[in-house]
């Protein structure tokens, strides 16, 4: 087990700095002049302001050593100050946010991790039990059904669902309006009496103990959740449906129902926690769904979260804010499918006693 | 010859066939269907039916009605089904070669080529697949959008060569090329499920006797890679080509629906659903800017991920060997 983890461990530094090379190839692409223009806050107005800022940031240097600079930061000569620097947390400045990438991403990420938060726990309940469902009636008409309805939802466009979400329960029904929060909530939300604790409506209305706007985020959610997870049960219901098809032949289900097990009882205590551990390594999927998704659904539900700061900053050409967004979300990802490998081989027995 | 009867008498795959067939024939007969306009320039701008914003119920005159800025949405969904073909197929075409040149030579020659090939796999995979697609367009759009793109502007060519068919002596027209970014981001960011799985079987079949006896009769390296292991190796890759086509499908409709894939105006259906972006509040009254190119998207990708799902229960071997013992 521990070699196990420590060979994963070895492999996410590679993984990361692959990750870092290609962003900082898509992002050397562009000329040093326009990389000039990107990088800094106010180009100043005078001839020769962009060359100098080009030899300031050394961006006409040999490409490894602009890398380095990129990675590590540089010394400013004229102030001595160390600017840059992706490891430093410097993701550069982002235009369309008037402030550095990574104080954006600190402002809107909140938002996103209640969204993605919410999201998950349907997805992955729900998708579970429609997988087992599906197992358990094999090649009866309810799987038959739930077929149907995983590959219509695999087929299914982010944006058409939400967008029709929207159309029956926002613009027809009135009943779960798009946005984060209503306009009187975030004015007590903002206002000082309010404690933002987490930054995460939910968490922070019932920390403050304030019932009617949590009520009021979680109706601003409901339609981005369902969005986000009707689009990916798919995927779940498949593999645990597979997985649980597995687990079902196996030697001791037939030993659990020769003991007189009730079938209830031998397929959700016997055969699911058997089932659920190759489903453990759909974490990970999960995680690229959700970044996935969000971009959309944020988009679409005017939920103002990373997903719609990076659509915004791609449509109007930021590219130093993209870049910035899609580093900071790969190297969660990345991070995040350490965490799913580890847990796998916790949980199966066959990798945990090897070594 | 055993595939396609199998694929032509389950209804499932069945439908898929059909509503693929449907498609094609929409796609080729869309000059009949939707005439162009006589003077039209580029048959795959929509044509306008006046500039007024709000969208326009349907009507003889306009079947589907029409969008903000009175683009026919009859039209666009007519002629956007040749959109959908092409990017779904091209890009399908790109992503299998570059899979399985990756995937074979790595699993071919194994040791540290394998290695570092896996581990590129690998960092492609790091990313989230739609972020990264939406970073490489805005990059490239960037570079396409000064005019002067080197080798870049090499790649475009050879792209809107197979995707359009248009001269590469001739520049590309910009229309065509903000279509090109939005595909060559999902090419280069969509080829590595076929590497992984085309590798996987390679080692397989490596080691079976008729890769062995070829190597003892003294064939070359190319030879038994692409003669007898290939093709032995190469059903997986249909399967993920079916389902696939369906999912490029899906992320370019998901670009240009954010502004990044086709321009404004273009017969392309993620584009078109653009629209309604500016109309949430009134869709119940404006219910047909999304639901008629939606339906045109969802009923597309559904067919090819029909046809793979059929596919794959009948040409991976270990789900054949599971149906049968269940």
């Amino acid at each position: 087990m521990a070699t196990y983890i420590f060979r994963r461990m070895l492999i996410i530094p590679i993984i990361i700095i692959g990750v870092t090379m290609l962003i900082f190839a898509m992002l050397s692409l562009l000329t040093p002049y326009e990389r000039a223009s990107l990088y800094v806050r106010d180009v100043p107005k005078r001839q020769g302001a962009i060359e100098d800022i080009i030899a300031k940031y050394g961006l006409d240097k040999p490409i490894y050593v602009q890398y380095w600079h990129w990675m590590v930061g540089q010394k400013d000569s004229d102030t001595g100050e160390i600017i840059g620097g992706v490891l430093r947390g410097d993701l550069g400045f982002s235009q369309i946010g008037a402030s550095s990438v990574a104080e954006v991403i600190g402002r809107r990420m909140p938002a996103t991790a209640e969204l993605a938060v919410w999201a998950a726990v349907p997805m992955i309940s729900i998708g579970i039990a429609l997988g087992v469902l599906s197992a358990v009636h094999h090649n009866k008409p309810v799987d038959q059904i739930l077929r149907v309805f995983s590959i219509v939802g695999w087929s299914m466009p982010v944006f058409v669902f939400g967008l029709i979400a929207l159309m029956l329960f926002y613009a027809k029904l009135g009943w779960f309006p798009p946005g984060r929060l209503s306009d009187w909530a975030s004015q007590i939300v903002q206002s000082d009496a309010f404690v933002r604790y987490t930054q995460m409506n939910t968490v922070d209305a019932l920390l403050n103990l304030r019932f009617d706007i949590f009520w009021d985020a979680v109706k601003h959610l409901v339609l981005p959740v369902t969005t986000l997870a009707y689009l990916n049960w798919a995927q779940m219901l498949r593999v645990t449906r597979s997985s649980m098809l597995d687990t079902l032949r196996q030697d001791y289900m037939t030993t659990a129902r020769s003991k007189g097990l009730t079938e209830r009882l031998v397929v959700w205590r016997h055969g699911l926690v058997n089932a659920l551990i190759p489903v453990i390594t759909i974490g990970g999927l999960v995680l690229i769904a959700l970044f996935n998704g969000v971009v959309i659904t944020e988009t679409i539900f005017n939920y103002p979260g990373m997903g719609s700061f990076l659509a915004q900053a791609a449509l109007s050409l930021d590219v130093i804010s993209v870049l910035g967004v899609t580093l900071f979300s790969s190297i969660i990802l990345v991070v995040g499918n350490l965490v799913v490998d580890v847990l796998y081989g916790l949980a199966d027995p066959r990798i945990r006693l090897q070594g | 010859m055993k595939v396609i009867i199998k694929l032509l008498t389950n209804p499932t795959s069945l439908i898929g066939i059909l509503l693929l067939l449907a498609f094609a024939v929409i796609a080729i007969s869309a000059p009949w269907i939707a005439p162009p306009a006589e003077n039209a320039r580029d048959p795959y701008m929509i044509p306008r039916d006046g500039f007024s914003s709000t969208p326009e119920s349907p009507s003889d005159l306009h079947p589907f009605g029409t969008t903000e800025g009175q683009y026919d949405i009859f039209y666009g969904v007519v002629w956007g089904t040749r959109t959908a073909f092409r990017v779904g197929v091209v890009i399908t075409i790109f992503t299998a070669i570059i899979g399985l040149t990756v995937g074979s030579i790595s699993a071919y020659y194994g040791g540290w080529l394998d290695e570092v090939l896996m581990r590129i796999t690998e960092i492609f995979q790091a990313f989230p697949f739609l972020l990264a697609a939406i970073t490489l367009s805005s990059v490239l759009q960037t570079i396409y959008g000064r005019g002067e793109a080197g080798v870049l502007m090499f790649l475009a060519k050879g792209l809107a060569l197979v995707t359009f068919g248009s001269s590469p002596f001739e520049n590309v027209d910009p229309v065509q090329l903000q279509i090109l970014t939005g595909m060559l981001a999902i090419i280069v960011f969509g080829w590595m499920a076929y590497a992984r799985v085309i590798r996987g079987n390679i080692l397989i079949c490596r080691e079976e006797e008729y890769a062995m006896a070829a190597r003892v009769v003294g064939a070359g390296d190319m030879r038994i890679l692409t003669r007898h292991l290939l093709p032995n190796a190469i059903f997986p890759v249909l399967v993920i080509a079916s389902m696939n086509t369906g999912a490029y499908v899906l992320a370019f409709a998901a670009l240009s629906f954010l502004g990044l894939g086709a321009q404004r105006g273009y017969a392309d259906w993620g584009q078109m659903i653009n629209f309604a972006r500016n109309w949430i509040p009134s869709l119940a009254d404006h219910w047909h800017i999304v639901t008629y190119p939606g339906l045109a998207v969802v009923l597309f990708v559904l067919a090819w991920n029909l046809v793979g799902d059929v596919l794959r229960d009948t040409l991976d071997p270990r789900l054949r060997g599971r149906n049968g013992a269940a």
